[in-house]
């Protein structure tokens, strides 16, 4: 009886499960087929029959514009998130290491700016960067630079994209590095200077190797929506900060309809997600639920 | 209000469960546009409001005022369109407006797309009084699609005390002296005024090499251009706070910066501006045709007109309206009526390579 | 001696924490400013203190029709989003099967598509089945976007609950509905709160899915992003800002002291 009863009555399983399942079904997993759908021309905007055909894909691989867009994607995102976790990791080892007595507090302080709206925050930006906006009218008031010589490449610039995405993601990379390093046994730390180690060894060969997990994990968690981000370079970045998403964008909704290549560029990226996720699921925390 | 959301609420219900069978697999196939055609058009039908979807800045009442003379106390309800491309997208969408503003360019593709129905000209009492060039580029297979509204020019604006051009050439917009301050228009009509530069014969029918030839120089000025525009207010934001001391523009917007204080100058390239006209269409199926008819009728009306003038520096299709001020006369060449077209100006017209020039642009921008 | 840090380095530590809190705050602190600047453009030298932007963004039917959506949407996107995610962590926590790791990868992998991705294929996915877009399709998308991060929160929260507990309740003759009801909601309830207000600010704040799949009615953050566009209506926007950004700092912080408090007092009983 015993027995029976721990390994729960399985039946109620699929009952449980089924509803959330069949959600992301019929809409996340469908959609995506849908999407390849279109990138192969089975299903197509223009009306009328066409075959089936690679086009699409060889037009992608062959042109070298898209994966030289792509490319440019990924080297900003790079920039991003390598700066976002040199910034973040300093501020996470304070937090965790130095004893301070409201570590949660200034925790929560740290983070709570990422809970708030995005867009505002990238509209705060908007208003500080421009030729008139708030940085460079203090430049003009305070005599700094005069009223014909703003600071003009802040804003509509790749520089813009980088600084509005380092903000926005700052305050959340902090925490998967926090979590390794509060974990982190003090003791290890202690016993290495015990044996001489002085401070500067003792980071570089306990600490920074523990906390691996934590800072890939941080870094990733920028690195990759940042790759397909659309929305910051549309507002601030300009014809210099145009980035992959932007184009996928383009395609279905602002410019001339293309679903066909949006379709393709939008599957390539999901792939090149997809298997950046797989090959470090294991530092992203999504482990299994014990039971 | 409230009575429109309990109406999408209802439709929103009806949809819901029409949603549950799709999900089902039964419905997946089975459930047509149609349907969603008739959701909508019930949902429009009960509510007895106009459905127009417009530019920014067109919803203004005296654009429309005699409508509501004919209607009173029956505003019209707007959404908006950003440009034709977005409109197709809404269309295609579901979302069935009863009336809405594709420009000149596009006369033949929304005729064709099966979304609009002809105007009956006899409903439409002002139109003896439209500019009888664009009333004829309104037309398709002898039917009446577009009812001419507003009229302009695609040319320059540049600030005359920082930019100094040594000639009247589309090429302003890639002058080197003043990389990193110009705009251009996100549009495929960068390829047009590219071909026009260039000496292409027929820069709206470009051939493979012409097109190749065409994106080959706008990429390679890319690096020149600051932002590619699609709302007009941002470009005029970033030109008015100095970010931008060259652009892509049409008249308004050289009214605008001349409000702000700013000296401007608008200029017609020697190798000709592009010019546009806006034409109003009629949404296929709509339950509201007689409103419809009024709505067009009013924007055609004299007094709509000299307020577009006026307010906004487009020219107006009826030839009876006047600005107030002469400069804008001038500028617009408001006094012939023949500035719309060639040779003054190249009317925008049907590309029949459309989604091409579509995809060339696209890569420009991913370039 | 401190292992970890030396004074020094304490104190550089100290300096830098103290740079990224006015790096992280300083934008919004200059929101704050301008919203009560009494000029159309936010720039520098200030022109003097104004409500306006307040009042007319409380008047604005527009703007607070945006909001109302928003929160309609969030609302029901968010109740959609734990039912949804409580199911499925009860799952994959009390249940043993095969294929566990298989579907909770399933159901965490919004969390790493792209939104530009999401959103295209659920407007491809609407066009074909010829559905027309409304707050419903918005709704359907973010709780697509909202049921990842429900797991993240409940799951660790029911790992924590001692299995024991609900033994006992079976052994004394409870079926599994009332198990749930008596026993593990209100000790999992913290966290749903939880789940509930994290999808409610999600999905409040989404622009990106909702841009493809939204109908006539405008979102909040699409209102936004269409504002920002129009230069006289900046401060307005500035004044919705601040009051969004607050409200969103104190519901997200009091929440997270409530639930701590919660399940500090529920975790004795949890065990």
């Amino acid at each position: 009886m015993v027995s029976g009863r721990r390994k729960r009555l399985d039946l109620t399983t699929p009952g449980l499960l089924g509803l959330p399942l069949a959600w992301l079904v019929v809409f996340f997993i469908v959609p995506i087929g849908i999407v390849g759908a279109y990138s192969l021309d089975v299903f197509s905007i223009y009306p009328g029959k066409h075959p089936v055909t690679w086009s699409g894909w060889d037009d992608f691989f062959h042109s070298a514009i898209y994966l030289k867009l792509f490319w440019k994607s990924v080297r900003l995102s790079l920039l991003v998130s390598v700066i976002v976790v040199l910034l973040a990791y300093p501020v996470a080892y304070f937090l965790a290491l130095s004893g301070t007595k409201r570590k949660y507090v200034l925790l929560l302080i740290l983070i709570a700016p990422f809970l708030t709206s995005y867009l505002l925050r990238v509209l705060a930006w908007k208003v500080i960067l421009g030729s008139n906006g708030v940085l460079n009218s203090f430049l003009f008031w305070t005599g700094v630079r005069s009223h014909d010589d703003p600071i003009s490449q802040l804003l509509y610039s790749k520089f813009a994209v980088v600084l509005v995405l380092i903000y926005v993601w700052l305050p959340f990379v902090a925490l998967p590095i926090f979590v390794s390093l509060e974990s982190l046994d003090r003791r290890l730390l202690e016993a290495a200077t015990d044996l001489g180690a002085t401070r500067w060894q003792a980071f570089l060969r306990v600490t920074l190797p523990l906390s691996a997990p934590g800072i890939i994990a941080a870094f990733l968690f920028v690195f990759i929506p940042t790759v397909g981000e659309f929305v910051t370079p549309s507002l601030v970045g300009g014809t210099s900060g145009y980035m992959y998403g932007n184009q996928i964008s383009d395609l279905f909704s602002t410019g001339f309809p293309d679903w066909r290549t949006g379709s393709v560029l939008a599957l390539f990226l999901l792939a090149v997600v997809a298997v950046l996720t797989g090959v470090f699921s294991r530092f992203l925390g999504m482990r299994q639920p014990t039971a | 209000m409230e009575g429109e959301e309990l109406m999408e609420r209802r439709v929103s219900r009806e949809d819901f469960l029409k949603l549950a069978a799709a999900a089902g697999g039964a419905g997946l196939l089975a459930s047509r546009a149609g349907a969603a055609d008739a959701a909508l058009a019930r949902l429009a039908a009960e509510s007895g409001r106009l459905q127009v979807m417009d530019w920014a800045g067109y919803e203004v009442k005296p654009l429309w005022a005699q409508y509501l003379k004919k209607y009173p106390g029956q505003k019209p309800k707007f959404t908006f369109m950003t440009n034709e491309a977005n409109a197709f997208a809404k269309l295609r969408a579901g979302v069935r407006p009863d009336v809405f503003r594709p420009y000149v360019g596009y006369v033949r593709d929304f005729a064709e797309s099966g979304f609009v129905q002809p105007w009956d000209p006899k409903l439409i009492t002002n139109l003896k009084y439209l500019n009888p060039v664009m009333v004829k580029a309104g037309q398709y297979n002898g039917k009446q699609y577009g009812i001419p509204s507003d009229w302009g020019f695609d040319a320059i604006l540049y600030r005359t005390d920082k930019v100094h051009p040594k000639q009247k050439s589309w090429s302003l917009l890639f002058d080197k002296r003043y990389g990193g301050k110009i705009a251009w228009y996100d549009d495929l009509s960068a390829l047009v005024w590219a071909g026009y530069y260039l000496g292409f014969k027929r820069p709206y029918n470009q051939s493979d090499d012409e097109l190749k030839r065409s994106q080959k120089l706008l990429i390679s000025k890319k690096k020149l251009v600051r932002m590619f525009w699609s709302s007009e207010t941002d470009m005029n934001n970033a030109f008015a706070s100095g970010d931008l001391w060259i652009a892509y523009a049409w008249p308004n917007d050289w009214v605008t910066m001349k409000a702000k204080g700013l000296k401007v100058q608008y200029m017609h390239p020697r190798e000709g501006p592009l010019s546009w006209v806006g034409m109003l269409m009629l949404g296929k199926g709509s339950p509201r045709p007689q409103h419809a008819h009024a709505y067009a009728d009013a924007w055609s009306s004299v007094q709509s007109a000299s307020w577009l003038e006026n307010n906004y520096g487009y020219g107006a299709a009826n030839l009876k309206a006047r600005p107030k001020s002469s400069d804008l006369l001038r500028v617009l060449k408001l006094t012939d009526p023949n500035a719309v077209r060639e040779p003054n100006a190249h009317i925008d017209r049907y590309v029949p390579r459309r989604a091409v020039y579509a995809r060339l642009w696209e890569e420009v921008k991913a370039a | 001696m401190d292992a970890a840090l030396s004074k020094n380095g304490r104190r550089g530590l100290r300096g830098l924490f103290g740079l990224v809190v006015v790096f992280l705050y300083a934008p919004i602190a200059i929101l704050l400013l301008f919203s009560f600047n009494d000029s159309v453009l936010p720039s520098f030298p200030l022109s003097g203190f104004t409500l306006t932007w307040y009042r007319q963004f409380v008047t604005d039917p527009d703007l607070i029709g945006a909001l109302e959506t928003s929160a309609i949407i969030a609302a029901i996107s968010s109740v959609g989003a734990v039912i949804l995610g409580t199911l499925a962590s009860i799952a994959l926590v009390r249940r043993r099967f095969r294929g566990k790791s298989a579907a909770s990868a399933l159901l965490l992998s919004p969390l790493v598509v792209p939104y530009v991705v999401l959103g295209i294929s659920l407007l491809l996915l609407f066009h074909a089945v010829g559905v027309p877009r409304t707050i419903l399709t918005v709704i359907i998308g973010h709780i697509v976007i909202s049921l990842p991060y429900t797991l993240l929160v409940l799951i660790p929260r029911l790992e924590q609950i001692d299995v024991g507990l609900e033994e006992a309740a079976y052994d004394l003759g409870a079926r599994p509905l009332d198990t749930f009801r008596l026993i593990t909601f209100p000790l999992i309830l913290p966290a749903i709160v939880s789940a509930f207000l994290i999808s409610f600010t999600t999905s409040f704040d989404e622009y990106a899915v909702a841009s493809f799949v939204v109908g006539t009615r405008v979102t909040f953050p699409l209102y936004l992003y269409g504002a920002l566009r129009f230069p006289s209506r900046l401060p307005e926007v500035l004044a919705v800002a601040v009051v969004v950004m607050t409200v969103s700092l104190l519901v997200v912080i009091g929440a997270e002291i409530g639930r701590r408090v919660a399940e500090r007092r529920l975790g004795s009983l949890a065990g």
